[in-house]
């Protein structure tokens, strides 16, 4: 087990190397130019090139990447005179558009997604896993009938049509919610109930969408395991039909479902873009969308895309160290 | 059709009040006593996620210049905080009075008055206002805010025509800078390259504004500002709230300029379009003010519509001159010229952007009314017998055929502007408004027989890009408002070699040296009244050669709560006059 | 005679599909006795473990149509199986009558331990800890011959073999001696050599617990093998019934002769190609009128008045305990099929 924990944990290493040169590669050849971004009015060739200096993008592609690199185990230093000050290690860079060091941000904005993640995460396993349950259990009566429908709605709705319905027509419309504190973030621990507060509806509208697709996966996965032979057997030796439910078919069935949870999990920690924006949150979502669309901020754009990366590579990892402590076929001996 | 970013302020030195369309400012607040007004919230809200600069030497738009003077920063001369033209003259703010001019207005000399204190206590010195001027000599780090100081002040420049000092951060050609800028005691002294008989306006600019060496934290100073105005940051946070909490260092006997009244202020930012212009239709927060002025084309309909609001709005001139520029170098045949001028459709497009009454009456001038006396009605445009506010495809075709008769440079460019596979290509900003606009261009020029495709770029890219004169095409859409009352901030800008913001690249044109030789006038004429008369006959020149087309005297909208008193319009800043607002006790 | 301990009468169990009313076993009657072994013979779709899952009751109650009877004479008196609720049958399933299958990989549950799968059959019907159950798992994996069997009782299905596997089902399905074990297709799966180790356990088995066994198979060598007595079955009803010498040496239908024909036989020279039955089962919707083998039969002919096609033979007895459903003649069938094995 320490041999392949510790080859898998190169590979993770080797994939992020790979994603954050991806990143430099990418947005060497993009046709924006952030240089010429923030001149409005005197924008001149010679102020664009004194920006980009500025922004540290004069300097050949390599050398650029090297700096982060080195900029990741010592910090970095910016500026001169009394214009100079130090971004503690890991650096990512600093971010001319928000006047921070990228870490920094990122310690700040990650609380809030990981808040928007886990709630969301914790609201569409249970409605999701117990509406396909029912479904299959009930399947092609009307719990089942109700439960398709479900899903067809949360499937095809995407997020940012139903965060806007959510928003404009439930919260505002019938002012469940302060339209000043959209997006607020107050720290759990400090004050639960106003957090709770913030992310009740971006939790729904989130959990909605994941949901649906769950309770289809749980549904036809628990269809398929209880079609299987050692179900037949286990009625065959005089279980009652709820034991073989939960006992033996739930057991089976659920470890797709993990896996899929897990990766899903990931994903929305490196940020949930669309309903960070709807609703104001700012998480790393919103860093990121901003990043890239707005300020075209190299430096976030790297730390985003790294973290993302990260996360889903790790949780790959985890989920497959999961998946062989419930499925002892899979156990490497 | 977008404007520039960073807006520019305007001064009024007439009664230009008279052309304030649709709906009067709100009441002044004379018959309120002090005690009511004084406490509270205000409250603005915003759907940007910051503010794009709070450094003074980098802010450069009129509203966030308006902000910050009157609750942060403190420059040595400020405009008058009334509403009407009264508001654009200047009053003593750090200094004693409003600038001594010498030697022909190349030197001015500023004594800074006493009691003048920063947040923590510490007086602000001659030395705080000389290292706040040369900051923005650090172009690498002090970027987008006005660059007068490195025009005006007598520093030579370096062979590669930047200047020789590069500010306080690396110190190189100190000594020049301090030259040009000097201290003597309490008094500080600005030596400029040419003479400059407004010069003092320029010192109302947030660049001119003292800084505290100690407290500079170069790019970080765009987050961190140092307080001396009344008010000082207790927290900023982007993407969330700015607020400020009184500066008890300030000193009420010090400012002859600021009452503070509310306990505290807050700009909140991030809060979605829709979401913001909810709170003002339905007055949810009645100490809300609309720091992005307008709304939602729908929802300014409905808002404006709506007789109960009439005390919580407002809808006034903006500073701007909305305009297509023609590129002279490229379309170098004034008949063509004249022939797009004459095609376009401009009540539709008027319409696109919310109607004459929002948007903005067609202009005549590249110089607005609220000018003053450097306005004057022009001949011939839209006051030509044959303009037609719909267009007037008939003259348009005339104006081509005699250009096709006159052979030469002009029967090339209308030959090109009649094919259908060339035909004249016009620079815009993508935009869902300009996209319908292009449309409505492509008809009314098809009327015409002039064919017009469209340069689509996306916004964050696009004035650095049609600043480029290698980049340019035939048009370009762009919007320009004053920097100070005097068009020395308009018609030299926009239309002379040297100008910051030249779209029509006219120096080539034959009838450029003639302007060019006006605009020198101009500049170095120390006598008002005989700079405003050049200045009107520059502007004929301009329109008559069509060197910009289709100029749109645009309008701005304002919406706050019940509960805010004393707004009114600040017409050199061509946004709230923030030093009246209170709320409502 | 002591009463069989199966017995089942005029079983019926229809399907309702889409296409129509899948009429799966149409009159299957039959019986078992403590001891005895009766193997059930057919092509797929025959209809072969139809009639067993309705003994067992694993039919889905909402939609099979199941009429007749099938009677469980236990020693608290006779049950019958169809007529019951399913929480009665419940209570019989894994104690009184019990059940392998075919593939023991996919039969047993992946996730969970053999040991832990064998305790959870006993403590169902017995009152006793996990300790308790697990202690008699590895007894009865010790008595199907699964050696070092305490150690592997902590394995997966996994880690076990293929002979190994049914073993332990086996050892499942008899841990609460149940009178009654229903053997489907037990080593279809599984290679030669083990087959016959399989067969072998369940004979001695059978012999140590006095357990009646239902063997499904397809593979007469395997009947041969185990079983006391054989039912034919063909397209959901029984061709033909008799002790497994009867069967072998006197086939009385020309189903029954295809099938014995269609074996390799190691003293046949090897050259000439096996004969199968040409042509294929009805499909169980729609039936023909008269007899369902007519269209494959090689003996048809010799009926004088093509009866075959009109009328569906009875299942009768034409020598004592042997039961065929043919109107020939015994005499003729006898006659070809000595023609046929020469």
């Amino acid at each position: 087990m320490a041999k392949y924990l510790a080859k898998r944990i190169a590979y993770t290493v080797l994939i992020l190397i790979l994603v954050s040169i991806s990143v430099y590669l990418i947005f060497s050849v993009l046709p924006m130019d952030p240089a010429a971004l923030t001149c409005g009015k005197t924008c001149r060739p010679d102020v664009i090139e004194a920006n980009r200096h500025r922004l540290g993008l004069d300097i050949p592609l390599w050398q650029q990447y090297w700096n982060f690199v080195r900029g990741m185990f010592v910090g970095r230093d910016y500026g001169t005179g009394q214009a100079a000050f130090h971004c503690d290690a890991p650096a990512f860079g600093y971010s001319f558009n928000r006047h921070e060091c990228v870490t920094t941000l990122i310690k700040e904005a990650f609380p809030v997604t990981l808040s928007l993640a886990i709630g969301a995460f914790v609201l569409w396993m249970i409605v999701g896993v117990s509406l396909g349950v029912i479904a299959a259990r009930f399947k092609h009566r009307i719990p089942d009938r109700l439960a398709t429908f479900f899903v067809l709605v949360g499937t095809s709705l995407p997020t940012f049509i139903t965060g806007l319905l959510m928003l404009v027509f439930i919260v505002m419309r019938f002012g469940l919610a302060n339209p000043l504190d959209i997006g607020k973030w107050v720290s759990p621990v400090t004050d639960p109930l106003g957090w709770m507060k913030t992310f009740i509806w971006p939790w729904m509208v989130l959990a909605l969408a994941y949901a649906a697709t769950y309770t289809r996966f749980t549904r036809s996965s628990v269809i398929e395991t209880s079609s299987e032979d050692y179900i037949r057997t286990a009625r065959s030796k005089g279980l009652s039909d709820r034991v073989v439910l939960w006992k033996h078919t739930l057991r089976a069935a659920v470890a797709p479902i993990v896996t899929m949870a897990g990766l899903d999990f990931a994903g929305l920690l490196g940020g949930a873009i669309i309903t960070e924006q709807i609703f104001n949150l700012p998480g790393l979502g919103r860093l990121a969308i901003r990043a890239v669309l707005i300020d075209y901020d190299l430096p976030t754009i790297v730390a985003t895309t790294l973290l993302a990366a990260s996360f889903v590579v790790v949780m790959n990892l985890i989920v497959d160290v999961l998946y062989a402590f419930i499925d002892p076929r899979v156990r490497v001996a | 059709m977008s404007v520039t970013r960073k807006g520019r302020r305007v001064l009024a030195a007439t009664a230009a009040s008279a052309l304030l369309a649709g709906s009067m400012m709100a009441a002044t607040s004379t018959s309120v006593s002090a005690a009511d007004k004084t406490g509270g919230t205000l409250l603005f809200v915003t759907f940007a996620d910051q503010l794009d600069h709070m450094d003074p030497a980098r802010v450069y738009t009129g509203r966030d210049i308006a902000f910050l003077n009157t609750y942060l920063f403190r420059n040595l001369v400020m405009y008058k905080a009334v509403p009407g033209s009264a508001g654009a003259s200047l009053v003593p703010d750090l200094a004693t009075n409003t600038g001594v001019p010498s030697n022909s207005a190349k030197t001015w000399k500023f004594t800074l008055r006493k009691g003048i204190t920063w947040q923590d206590g510490s007086a602000i010195t001659c030395a705080d206002v000389k290292y706040g001027v040369s900051r923005v000599f650090a172009q690498d780090v002090i970027t987008d805010g006005p660059q007068y100081a490195v025009s005006m002040l007598d520093i030579p420049k370096s062979a590669d025509g930047t200047s020789a000092y590069k500010g306080p951060y690396k110190g190189t050609g100190q000594a020049l800078f301090d030259k040009a800028v000097s201290c003597k005691g309490n008094t500080v002294t600005f030596k400029l390259s040419r003479s400059v008989a407004d010069f003092n306006y320029a010192l109302t600019y947030p660049a001119f504004a003292p800084v505290k060496k100690s407290k500079d934290t170069g790019d970080k100073y765009d987050v961190k500002p140092f307080a001396s105005g009344p008010y000082k940051i207790a927290s900023y946070k982007i993407g969330d709230a700015l607020t400020l909490e009184r500066n008890p260092k300030w000193k009420k006997s010090s400012d002859t300029v600021r009452t503070p009244y509310p306990d505290t202020v807050q700009l909140r930012f991030g809060v979605a379009q829709e979401v913001r212009d909810q709170i003002f239709l339905q007055d949810s927060i009645p100490n809300a003010i609309n720091f992005d002025g307008g709304m939602l084309p729908t929802n300014i309909r409905k808002f404006f519509a709506d007789d109960s609001t009439k005390k919580r709005r407002m809808n006034v001139y903006d500073p701007y001159v909305r305009y297509a520029a023609m590129n002279v170098k490229k379309v170098n045949c004034l008949e063509v010229r004249q022939a797009v001028f004459f095609a376009i459709n401009t009540q539709a497009l008027i319409d696109l952007s919310g109607g004459s009454v929002f948007y903005g009456d067609p202009g005549d001038n590249p110089v607005k009314p609220v000018l003053g006396v450097d306005y004057t009605k022009t001949t011939g445009n839209i006051h030509d017998s044959a303009w037609k506010i719909t267009g007037n495809a008939d003259k348009a075709k005339a104006l081509i055929a005699a250009a096709k008769a006159k052979g030469g440079a002009c029967a090339d460019v209308a030959a090109r502007a009649t094919d259908a596979d060339r035909g004249l290509v016009w620079d815009m900003a993508i935009s869902a408004t300009n996209q319908k606009a292009a449309v409505l261009m492509t008809n009314a020029l098809k009327d015409a027989g002039i064919s017009v495709k469209f340069n689509w770029i996306p916004p964050g890219q696009y004035y650095s890009t049609v600043l480029d004169s290698t980049k340019e095409n035939d048009i370009a859409t762009a919007g320009w408002g004053a920097d100070w009352a005097n068009a020395s901030t308009v018609l030299p800008e926009l239309f002379t070699k040297e100008g910051g913001f030249n779209l029509s690249l006219n120096w080539d044109d034959p009838a450029y040296p003639a302007f060019k030789s006006l605009m020198t006038k101009a500049l170095n004429e120390t006598n008002r009244a005989k700079q405003a008369a050049i200045w009107k006959q520059g502007s004929q020149y301009v329109m008559d050669q069509y060197w910009i087309i289709r100029p749109v005297f645009s309008k701005t909208q304002f919406a706050w709560g019940s509960g805010i008193g004393g707004v009114n319009y600040w017409e050199p800043q061509g946004n709230y006059l923030f030093p009246t607002m209170y709320v409502k006790q | 005679m002591t009463t069989p301990f199966l017995e089942v009468r005029d079983l019926h169990v229809n399907f309702p599909t889409p296409d129509g009313m899948v009429k799966a076993n149409q009159g299957i009657s039959f019986t078992v006795a403590r001891g005895e072994t009766l193997a059930i013979v057919g092509e797929s779709g025959s209809g072969k473990s139809v009639s067993t899952l309705a003994v067992m009751g694993l039919h889905n109650r909402k939609v099979a149509r199941i009429t007749g009877q099938a009677i469980l004479n236990l020693e608290g008196g006779p049950v019958d199986v169809i007529a019951a609720s399913e929480s009665e049958v419940r209570k019989l399933r894994g104690k009184q009558m019990a059940m392998i299958f075919q593939d023991p990989m996919s039969s047993l549950h992946p996730y969970y331990t053999i040991g832990d799968q064998l305790s959870e059959a006993w403590r169902l019907h017995n009152h006793g800890s996990k300790r308790d159950g697990l202690k008699r798992a590895v007894e009865m994996l010790d008595i199907v011959g699964i050696p070092g069997a305490a150690k592997r009782a902590k394995d997966y299905p996994h880690q076990f073999s293929g002979g190994m596997r049914q073993r332990a089902m086996i050892a499942m399905a008899l841990i609460n001696n149940p009178a009654l074990l229903i053997a489907d297709e037990p080593t279809t799966a599984l290679d030669v050599t083990v087959q016959s180790q399989i067969l072998q356990l369940l004979r001695d088995l059978q012999r140590d617990f006095n357990t009646a066994i239902v063997l499904i198979t397809h593979d007469l060598g395997v009947v041969a093998e185990l079983s006391d007595r054989v039912n034919v079955m063909y397209a959901g009803r029984i061709v033909e019934q008799a002790t497994i010498d009867d069967v072998f040496y006197k086939p009385m239908m020309p189903y029954t002769m295809g099938l014995l024909e269609s074996i390799p036989r190691v003293d046949r020279g090897s050259g000439g190609r096996l004969r199968a039955i040409p042509g294929q089962p009805p499909s169980l919707i729609v039936l023909p009128k008269g007899c369902s083998f007519e269209p494959r039969c090689h003996l048809k002919h010799q009926v004088v008045d093509g009866r075959c096609q009109s009328q569906l033979p009875d299942l009768e007895e034409v020598m004592p305990g042997h039961f065929g459903r043919c109107h020939l003649s015994p005499e003729a069938l006898t006659l070809a099929h000595v023609e046929g094995v020469r």
